[in-house]
């Protein structure tokens, strides 16, 4: 099964349960974070994810968080390893 | 102004003249505000209870429901009717105390992270930490609660806050959903409509909350495109209309199953793909292009890529879409097998047959009675086999399914709509005493809402798939020591009588319809009735299982 990473980049709101509710739907929703930067004080989260599910599947949800204002992804590498 | 007088006058300005609660130590601040803010205060005798009601309030009303707990049972009692809005999409807000700022994190006495567990079950939840954000909170949870696609956002306040002299001033704020419909798409869509020749029209839950009912009606007399509904999607377009084809899924029609599988185009508005609609998804509607209308872009293409979408406002996109097609052989074929497969109540027993039942009672009722179920056999034969004409008449938990749900949804109905609306639950055995307690809700606010009582004996639906799917090993799903529920009834000052053969049940039901105030009516029925037909888990919608 092929894995496939992205690195997402996140502007949210400086609330602390913003982490908790980003880190909740990427589990939820069958991602598994690979790497994470967090900087409480620009609102910036940079997270690498990886899944066998699109991810668009991911960013909608996110997307739906209130306190999150702004996705991007960075790049996109795919990766053939097994699950 | 104290923190809790402030929330008791904003919910006023919201135009909330009911909420539904249950009072405790953290949230004593807001019950002295209560005690004469000139706000309805309903005690469930539950905090589940509380939530349902609320949920039941806005689902019938179409505005914000409201439920009130105290810090930690309190709370955690509400936290399964947040997931059932959740599930449903409806709006309510939940203020739930919480001990004293300065002690949160010590594991005080009744302290529970309610804002951690509201994660999973809301669409958004605050926790109160300035005394001067207060009203800001409370104005952004409304409109979190209502914008969009609508869904629970709790309030948790510190018992000091509530306390407090507070800021009242309000900023304004807000995060508005994109819509995604322009003219290009319009287009599209509107050439995906004039190319097809065997439409589909797929009704969700969505056109009842986008209150776009009148706005489909139209679009469904002009283009005359046969429907489907979901479960939440029932009232939404009328049974009598000639291409209304009924509920599809796991328990819908023949006529509906057969016809979105030869459909070659699903045109799905406000609905989501949800398993027990599509049965196996890659065989549901395989040969369809897919036309996705709905609210929430996270729905698109989540389990069903569509060939157009367009993301929006039903009440907005509807119009803009209604044309005239020419498909007379497909509304034939789909007429034919509507009628061909027509519900037949004929059984040859002198017992009662809960779905001829059903009918009855649906005839009887009038066309604004609201009718909530619970969750099981009797759940599903209500969505079949009673008629409604507008999707906030029946009140059913489907995302979630949660038993327990008919009673308190009812009373919260009941506080929403006029007298002249009559309020019905239908209630399994089972169901029926998960929340039991609400019968002293129903005695202290002399409500009158006649409750149905399906009593098989049976976790009937459990006990369906045992027998079918289980080699008849029927565990733990016989409940031949239920309670006396005629006893049980009259505890509660409630007029009760029970039936167990045909030829007593129009009397019955005419004497439930016109009794003063609240009555049980009783139903013996037969532990070995199905609900037919059914889709096996993991087949396609065109292999229904007829009863056996
Ligand atoms: C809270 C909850 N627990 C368990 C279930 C699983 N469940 C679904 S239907 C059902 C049986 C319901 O029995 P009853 O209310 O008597 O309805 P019937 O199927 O007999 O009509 C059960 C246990 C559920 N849906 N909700
Ligand atoms: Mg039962």
């Amino acid at each position: 099964m092929s894995l496939a990473q992205h690195q997402l980049k996140l502007v949210v709101n400086q609330s602390p349960e913003v982490l908790e509710r980003v880190l909740r739907v990427v589990r939820h929703r069958g991602f598994k974070i690979d790497q994470l930067n967090w900087q409480y004080e620009d609102g910036e989260l940079i997270l690498s994810v990886s899944s066998q599910r699109a991810l668009h599947l991911l960013t909608n949800q996110l997307a739906k968080l209130v306190d999150v204002k702004d996705i991007t992804e960075l790049n996109m590498m795919k990766t053939s390893k097994s699950a | 102004m104290r923190g809790a007088d402030l929330l008791v006058s904003y919910l006023k300005q919201e135009g909330i003249t009911t909420v539904f609660g249950y009072p405790g130590g953290a949230i004593m601040p807001v019950y002295d505000a209560l005690y004469d803010g000139g706000l309805k205060h309903v005690l469930c005798r539950h905090e589940q209870g509380a939530a349902f009601s609320a949920l039941g309030y806005a689902r019938a009303s179409g505005k914000v429901g409201v439920c009130i707990a105290t810090s930690g049972p309190g709370a955690t009692n509400l936290i399964t009717g947040l997931a059932d809005a959740y599930m449903d999409s409806v709006p309510i807000v939940a203020i739930t105390g919480q001990v004293t700022s300065a002690v949160i994190g010590t594991d005080a006495f009744q302290e529970m992270d309610v804002l951690g567990l509201s994660l999973a079950c809301t669409k958004h939840s605050f926790m109160v930490t300035d005394k001067d954000e207060l009203a800001n909170v409370l104005q952004q949870a409304f409109t979190i609660a209502k914008s969009g696609r609508p869904g629970p956002v709790l309030v948790d306040i510190p018992k000091d806050i509530q306390l407090a002299d507070v800021e009242t001033a309000l900023a304004i704020s807000g995060k508005d959903p994109i819509a995604q419909h322009d003219d290009e798409r319009l287009e599209a869509a509107k050439q995906l409509l004039a190319n097809a020749k065997q439409p589909i029209l797929y009704v969700g839950g969505g056109v009842g909350m986008a209150n776009a009912v009148d706005e489909l009606q139209r679009f469904v007399d002009s283009t005359g495109i046969p429907s489907v509904t979901t479960l939440k999607g029932i009232g939404a377009i009328p049974n009598s209309k000639p291409y209304a084809l009924g509920m599809l899924g796991m328990h819908g029609t023949k006529a509906a199953n057969l016809c979105v599988h030869e459909c070659d185009l699903l045109v799905v508005i406000g609905a989501r793909f949800d398993d027990r609609v599509t049965g196996r998804l890659e065989s549901f509607a395989s040969n369809a292009r897919v036309l996705h209308i709905d609210i929430d872009p996270a729905e698109i293409n989540k389990l069903r890529q569509s060939d157009v979408s367009l993301c929006g406002d039903l009440k907005d996109i509807l119009p803009a879409l209604t044309t005239t097609l020419s498909i007379h052989e497909w509304q034939q074929y789909c007429r034919d097998l509507k009628v061909q497969y027509n519900w037949n109540y004929d059984a040859p027993y002198r017992s009662i047959y809960a779905p001829k039942l059903l009918n009855q009672l649906s005839e009887k009722l009038p066309s604004n009675a609201v009718v909530s179920c619970d969750v099981g056999q009797h759940q599903m034969w209500v969505a079949q086999h009673m008629n409604f004409t507008r999707p906030e008449n029946h009140l059913s938990s489907s995302g979630l399914g949660t038993m327990g749900f008919g009673l308190p949804a009812a009373i919260g109905a009941r506080h929403a709509r006029g007298r002249q609306d009559p309020v019905v639950v239908v209630s399994g055995d089972g169901s029926f005493m998960m929340n039991v307690q609400e019968l002293g809700t129903i005695k202290r606010e002399q409500l009158n809402v006649k409750i149905v009582l399906i009593d098989n004996q049976r976790l009937g639906m459990v006990r369906q798939w045992q027998q079918l799917f289980f080699e008849e090993r029927y565990s733990e799903t016989i409940l031949t020591d239920n309670p006396d529920f005629v006893t049980l009834a009259s505890a509660f000052n409630i007029q009760a009588r029970t039936i167990t053969m045909q030829a007593d049940v129009a009397p019955a039901l005419d004497e439930m319809i016109n009794s003063n105030g609240a009555f049980l009516l009783h139903v013996r029925i037969n532990e070995a009735d199905n609900v037919w037909p059914l889709v096996p888990p993991g087949a396609s919608n065109a292999d229904m299982m007829e009863k056996v």
